[in-house]
């Protein structure tokens, strides 16, 4: 199969949008990644296809048929354009189609977008907007949101494994310290361990969000767009930079309905994803340098770290405990800052990972860079668990 | 008004299935019937929620999975304080959300000793 590489990455600063609509936030990060990557939008730019990857642009921008609005608004006509949806893993979902499109021999040049306006809405809004992803009848419908679920879990994952409010409360101030160095994080304050979980006023500025899960615990809501230019390998020198290869791509997808579940602690889809993206890069979890997990609330952080092979099952927080997933510890993990600290705009997120992993595999990272980084894996995980892609980049040996 | 909720028996294998689906799980058979789900059940997990989506006027509601003798997990609304694991727990069927012109009717469970 023909071989794909990312020769050039964009990314807006997370948080919240003042400059204008949904697509001049995305063209940002589009022209960026552009420049990057070398590519001039005049004629003959050998852009063939352009993919954004949005959740919920229709339903709280009120504007559909994004791709199509963007490729014009960049000059890129007339490539191919659309608009994929994959719930929170709809970004790493367009790559995916990208390399499949590039791999096919269908196209040579793709431009991946990935992007969500989020802050336009309330909190209720927002709330109820990502819960549509939820199965109707059986979650919705209740009331049910993702921070349920994820409370949910996370009290099934402390019964069974003894993991801690403090643990979730470590992991997330590693990812608020990862972010700091991170520019375009959407918060670049630290709290303090000790303030959100040993003082005895903890409680107070670190709240119950969905018991036992607390504020600290759980990503913010952000707005922002991540661009990245997919490329043939066997086109590379078209390009500024050297293409960082694509190594491994793994989806698989789980029970709509959370409660269907055999083992309630298991994500299947993750374990299923890695594995599939290991196999096809000939790699192993103790291959892999750098990490980007969908930490939306702290215990994933934990259980993806085991899921894909990491850790034991069940060791996860005792790995984050002794500061293995720190920067220059065993597996650096969320060295972006993570969802938690960097921000989760949905549709962004997954080609916000991949944006994080070809900054390190480059040598990029500034302040957050792990030494000599060759391997990075990310996962994107969509839904509660029920679609998750595994993405595994490598950079080539000189 | 739905004041019952159902288990969808596959007529071929019986496997049970909530919510509905289109073929069984176990055998691929495309026919079901409709079982009663009532009774006691256990729980597995639950939370208390605090930012709930638009269309809630309550401060807090909390939610469960709960399992039923016969082996099937559902997700539903709890009114309970002091929750456990492990606890029994009566079905229910009330309203869960009140939509605009019409009411959503699903699970609610109640501890037993109530």
């Amino acid at each position: 199969m023909r071989e794909v590489g990312i020769a050039g990455v964009g990314h807006t600063k997370f948080g919240k949008w003042t400059e204008g609509t949904f697509v001049d936030m995305l063209s940002k990060a589009a022209v960026e990644a552009l420049d990057d990557a070398g590519i001039r939008t005049v004629k003959g730019h050998g852009v063939d296809q352009v993919f954004v990857a949005s959740m919920g642009s229709g339903m709280i921008n009120r504007q559909s048929g994004v791709a199509s609005a963007l490729v014009d608004t960049l000059n890129l006509r007339p490539a191919m354009a659309e608009t994929i949806e994959n719930g929170p893993a709809s970004g790493a979902s367009a790559v995916k189609l990208g390399y499949m499109a590039i791999a096919s021999g269908m196209c040579n040049c793709v431009l991946v977008v990935g992007g969500e306006m989020m802050r336009v809405v309330s909190g209720w809004e927002g709330t109820d907007f990502v819960a549509t992803m939820l199965h109707p009848e059986a979650e919705y419908n209740y009331g049910l949101t993702l921070p349920a679920f994820a409370g949910m879990f996370t009290r099934l994952y402390m019964e069974k494994y003894g993991v801690t409010e403090r643990d979730l409360s470590i992991v997330s101030v590693k990812n608020h310290e990862n972010a700091v160095h991170n520019p375009v994080a959407h918060i670049h304050v630290v709290p303090s361990l000790y303030a959100i979980a040993d003082d005895e006023d903890a409680h107070v500025i670190n709240p119950y969000v969905a018991e036992p899960l607390r504020m600290y615990h759980v990503c913010p809501v952000s707005d922002g767009a991540a661009a990245v230019v997919l490329c043939a390998m066997d086109q590379a020198d078209r390009f500024a930079k050297k293409p960082v290869k694509i190594a491994g791509i793994g989806q698989a997808t789980d029970t709509h309905s959370v409660a269907e579940r055999e083992v309630p602690t298991d994500l299947l889809a993750v374990r299923l994803a890695a594995q599939r993206a290991y196999d096809m890069a000939g790699l192993k979890p103790q291959d892999i340098d750098v990490a980007e997990l969908h930490d939306a609330f702290q215990i994933l952080e934990v259980a993806e770290s085991e899921e894909v092979g990491f850790f034991e099952k069940g060791q996860g927080h005792i790995a984050a405990r002794n500061g293995e997933t720190r920067i220059g510890g065993k597996i650096p993990i969320n060295t972006s800052g993570g969802l938690k600290a960097k921000g989760h705009p949905l549709g962004a997120t997954g080609v916000s990972q991949i944006v994080e992993l070809v900054r390190q595999l480059r040598g990029e990272a500034g302040g957050r860079q792990v030494q000599d980084a060759k391997t990075g894996l990310a996962v994107n995980f969509g839904g509660f668990g029920n679609n998750v892609v595994a993405t595994i980049l490598a950079r080539e040996e000189e | 008004m739905q004041l019952k909720m159902y288990a969808y028996k596959c007529t071929c294998c019986g496997e049970l299935h909530h919510p509905k689906h289109y073929a069984c799980r176990k055998c691929g058979a495309r026919s079901f019937e409709e079982i009663d789900l009532e009774g006691e059940a256990t729980v597995v997990t639950y939370t208390k929620v605090y930012n709930l989506p638009e269309g809630y006027m309550k401060p807090y509601l909390s939610f469960g999975i709960v399992k039923f003798d016969n082996g099937l997990t559902v997700s539903g609304q709890i009114e309970a304080e002091n929750l456990k694991t492990g606890m029994k727990v009566k079905t229910s069927v009330g309203v869960i959300k009140e939509g605009v012109g019409k009411d959503y009717y699903g699970f609610i469970f109640r501890p037993v000793d109530e």
